[in-house]
């Protein structure tokens, strides 16, 4: 393992090509200017490259992983049954674009179900009914007890948006201005954006949870095998998948978008047989809600650390 | 007598502590200035030099007088100054933006001619401008304001390389159907494309370069924000340095640059306004305040000067349209 100071992050790779690799990811985050980590690792070589992979960042959606892993876990060990029926009331579910947070009328739907809007459109309202069986508290302890550094679980999904809500009052701009302005000033009127308050992770917290759960290495079986497949149906394809569109690979992922946090971890496998674990957990200054060339610098870093890790 | 040039004859010689240099010093033959000072000595009833030894020396009456003749004289030098800056003042200086054309200054200067007044112009950068007139340097000056709430809104548009040669309007052959159309640009149409032929090189956008006439804190963050909306990284828009080398970039073609529509055509580009208003040009045409209140711009000076920086015939700008419809609370939750 080589660890250089290069212009920026700290590059970590296991041999002078793959470092070479990390450190044109870095320059191109750079150039569109993202900061952040960068981790890929090929789950049977256990090679990588990265950058940053220390860093303790706001998890946004990416949060849902760890939820589901756990909740799965619930069910395959019994203690939670996937056909429960939730109710979700409108009135009271979490604020959210997609899925059950969007929903104008109430809904029945089943706890597997909830897991698989939760992981496909990013459901707020399903993630905030499953931490509603399964409090923050609890899935953090679980965590623990598996030995998962590096990923804190600490509050629900609707948290972000009570946070970024009390402090800019309904205004995307001046809240994205905030997010931006407190990330220089190491100041964090928004207290989801506080890696010590926040569900937050690092890079190779993220990777090590990853390859544990494709290398069956973590809690129950079927819950892992529920989670590869339940990542898999992902809609979200502009970010780690962008480059890596083809029938001969899959990218099973989950995005995490939050103001100015840009995030993706995801495992990247082709009909070769290799297998690519990654989390990209970006900032940026951007003041605008889309950013199409920061989810493409993602897509073509996982393309570039993908074709550099496969040989 | 001219008790000025005397003094001055007087004072140089006990400077000098010599005639013949102090004749020297005031470009004056010495006989005259040796009459001068008998003169001078005539007037004031006493011996002002000591002539009996070899070195002229002042008597004690030419050492008591000098104090109060260099004071005579400082005065005149100043009644002098206050003089000329008077004259000098009597012109009244128009701060316009860098990039007005020649023509239609000069005929700012003509219509001053006629009215009476003299009129100069002075291209300063919008914040000099304002200065200007504070200090009353300037008599007038275009003001940058929002163009929504502006006397006079000034299309901003990018040139670019004209694809046909400088200025040249392509004619439309025979059978060929009329270009008709007049384009606008959209920021988000200056997004790199992708697919064919883009994938290898993955250009970036083509940068837009900014003159000192936009370095307004209200334009940069308007501009910034509507290029970081637009899916662009604020990167993409930098400020130049001196314009000729910005148009030279431009007329390369590796850049655009965000200019008037006179500006523009005077250089052989190729022009098209920016579709969003909002990050146009706004002026006011203001006076310094003098001494009895705020001064009134004559009509025909605002009418030559919205001709000098290219404004748009009146009509309000209005401010880019609300993000109506938006589910805005979900954009402050996590997405995705």
């Amino acid at each position: 393992m080589t660890a250089r100071q290069a212009p920026g992050p700290v590059c970590v790779a296991d041999d002078a090509e793959l470092f070479e690799v990390a450190e044109t990811i870095a320059a191109e985050w750079a150039a569109v200017g993202i900061r952040g980590a960068f981790l890929a690792r090929h789950l049977d070589t256990g090679e990588q490259l990265g950058f940053g992979i220390d860093e303790l960042v706001p998890l946004a959606s990416v949060a849902k992983v760890p939820l589901a892993l756990v909740v799965l876990e619930r069910i395959a060990t019994g203690a939670l049954d996937a056909a429960r029926p939730v109710v979700i009331n409108p009135n009271a579910s979490s604020v959210g674009p997609t899925g059950l947070a969007a929903f104008r009328y109430p809904a029945t739907v089943a706890v597997g179900d909830l897991l698989h809007m939760m992981l496909s459109v990013s459901d707020n309202a399903a993630a905030d009914a499953l931490f509603d069986l399964v409090p923050p508290r609890e899935v953090d302890a679980q965590l623990r007890a598996w030995g998962c550094a590096g990923i804190r679980l600490r509050h629900r999904m609707n948290r972000m948006y009570e946070c970024a809500a009390g402090a800019a009052g309904n205004d995307f701009s001046l809240a994205l201005e905030l997010a931006v302005r407190d990330d220089h000033a190491g100041r964090h009127p928004i207290e989801t954006l506080d890696p010590d308050h926040a569900n937050a992770g690092t890079a190779r917290g993220l990777v090590d949870l990853l390859a544990r759960v494709w290398r069956d290495e973590l809690g129950h079986p079927d819950a892992r095998a529920e989670l590869r497949r339940l990542m898999g149906r992902q809609v979200f394809t502009q970010r780690l998948a962008g480059e890596l569109r083809a029938d001969t690979l899959r990218v099973s992922g989950k995005t995490g978008t939050f103001l100015h946090l840009r995030h993706e971890i995801g495992v990247v496998e082709s009909e070769a047989g290799d297998r690519v674990a990654m989390a990209a957990l970006t900032r940026s200054d951007r003041r605008a809600n889309l950013a199409p060339d920061i989810d493409l610098a993602i897509g073509t870093s996982a393309r570039l650390a993908f074709e550099a890790l496969r040989g | 007598m001219d008790l000025l040039a005397h003094l001055d004859a007087y004072v140089a010689a006990v400077d000098e502590a010599s005639f013949s240099r102090a004749a020297e010093r005031l470009g004056i033959a010495q006989p005259l200035l040796s009459r001068r000072i008998k003169t001078l000595e005539a007037h004031f009833e006493g011996q002002l030099f000591d002539r009996s030894r070899r070195q002229v020396a002042a008597t004690e009456l030419g050492l008591l007088l000098l104090p109060y003749a260099r004071e005579v004289l400082d005065r005149a030098q100043r009644l002098r100054h206050v003089a000329r800056s008077a004259r000098q003042s009597a012109v009244r200086a128009v701060g316009v933006p860098a990039d007005c054309g020649p023509a239609a200054l000069a005929r700012i200067i003509r219509a001053g001619a006629d009215h009476g007044t003299t009129f100069a112009v002075r291209e300063l950068p919008p914040e000099e401008r304002l200065a200007g007139l504070a200090d009353a340097s300037l008599a007038y000056a275009l003001v940058r304001v929002p163009p929504e709430n502006a006397v006079l809104r000034v299309p901003l548009g990018l040139a670019s390389a004209s694809a046909d040669g400088p200025g040249a309007a392509r004619p439309a052959a025979s059978g060929e159907r009329p270009r008709t159309r007049r384009r606008t640009v959209h920021l988000e149409d200056l997004r790199p494309r992708r697919g064919s032929g883009g994938r290898s090189g993955r250009s970036a956008a083509v940068p837009v370069l900014t003159v000192a006439e936009e370095h307004v804190p209200y334009a940069r963050d308007r501009l910034g924000r509507a290029v970081a909306r637009a899916g662009l990284p604020e990167s993409a828009v930098r400020a130049a340095g001196p314009t000729a080398a910005a148009l030279a970039e431009t007329l390369a073609g590796q850049a655009m640059l965000l200019c008037a529509e006179p500006f523009a055509r005077r250089h052989g580009a190729r022009w098209a306004p920016l579709a969003d208003i909002s990050l146009h040009r706004g002026y006011d045409v203001r006076a310094a305040h003098r001494d009895r209140g705020p001064v009134q711009v004559p009509p025909w000076l605002v009418a030559l000067l919205a001709a000098a920086v290219g404004a748009a015939a009146a009509g309000t700008a209005t401010a880019a349209a609300a993000t109506a419809g938006e589910d805005v609370p979900s954009r402050l939750a996590a997405r995705g």
